[in-house]
């Protein structure tokens, strides 16, 4: 992730931080944030219109975006359904588990 | 009508009903049981798909996550089980009675569809079954159950808020 330049409050002129250790430091902090995603799989014994409804039930979702997650799962074989902190992304995938959904997380890249 | 044209499920008046014939809710009555014990067995290779790995890159995370949630996710099913047992021959379905069934439904869908490897054989293999396979009253058992939940589903998605986009 790139720094912003930010002003020096000596001189008000505009300065780059310098790309060094304190930089990397920074991005190790940053990848424990990094969003975590929800993400559901297709398969062969889960009804469409039933993953539909989950969508929506689970996640507040309108029908149209719960039907176009739902074909995604159906044609590319995946979809992203939610992301977040850790703890939301956990509490998503045991309610699609619950469901009978086949789901996992991941932490974005 | 008789009981076997109606639909088993449908909205009216803002509440799912019911509407089983008595033979259709023996049958279910023989089925949970089955469910339950073989979700408190632990063994079953079915159950796999009902408590699916959240973490298959990450062992360590997986045997993490499992432990804070096996307990609470055999809860829940055992819960649900109970719920569509005690209501079977009611008329309405709540809230919680409409997640219980679905869940309930669901899970046997999820089990019976591995008993009879759908994800290998496909299901149009398993439409041209021969009677006489001992596969075929499987078969029609799960049908039977998806042909109700997709009723189901049809008569609890009018109890659902638009929802956002």
């Amino acid at each position: 992730m790139a720094r912003r330049a930010s002003p020096d409050s000596r001189t008000g002129a505009s300065v780059t931080a310098p790309i060094s250790t304190p930089e990397v430091d920074v991005e190790d902090g940053l990848a424990i944030d990094k969003p975590w995603k929800v993400i559901v799989w297709d398969d062969p014994i889960n009804l469409m219109s039933y993953v539909t409804f989950v969508f929506r039930k689970v996640f507040g979702y309108s029908e149209a975006k719960a039907q176009r997650l739902m074909m995604e799962v159906h044609v590319e074989g995946r979809s992203v359904v939610s992301s977040g902190a850790r703890e939301k992304a956990e509490l998503d995938v045991f309610r699609l588990h619950e469901h009978g959904l086949w789901a996992t997380l991941e932490q974005d890249t | 009508m008789p009981a076997f044209f109606r639909r088993r499920f449908r909205w009216k008046n803002g509440e799912v009903i019911v509407d089983l014939p008595e033979d259709e809710r023996d049958m279910l009555q023989h089925v949970l049981p089955q469910l339950r014990s073989l979700v408190i067995g632990e063994t079953d290779p079915a159950l796999r798909r009902l408590s699916p790995p959240a973490r298959p890159d990450d062992d360590e995370a997986e045997t993490f996550y499992r432990q804070m949630v096996t307990d609470e996710l055999l809860r829940s099913r055992l819960d649900a089980i109970d719920v569509v047992e005690d209501g079977i021959g009611g008329t309405t379905l709540n809230d919680e009675g409409v997640t219980a069934w679905m869940h309930s439904l669901n899970a046997l869908r999820l089990v019976l569809g591995e008993r009879l490897d759908v994800d290998v054989i496909g299901h149009d293999a398993l439409h041209d079954l021969d009677p006489s396979d001992e596969r075929a009253p499987v078969m029609a058992l799960y049908e039977w159950l998806g042909w109700l939940l997709e009723q189901l589903v049809d008569a609890a998605m009018n109890a659902l808020p638009d929802g956002d986009d």
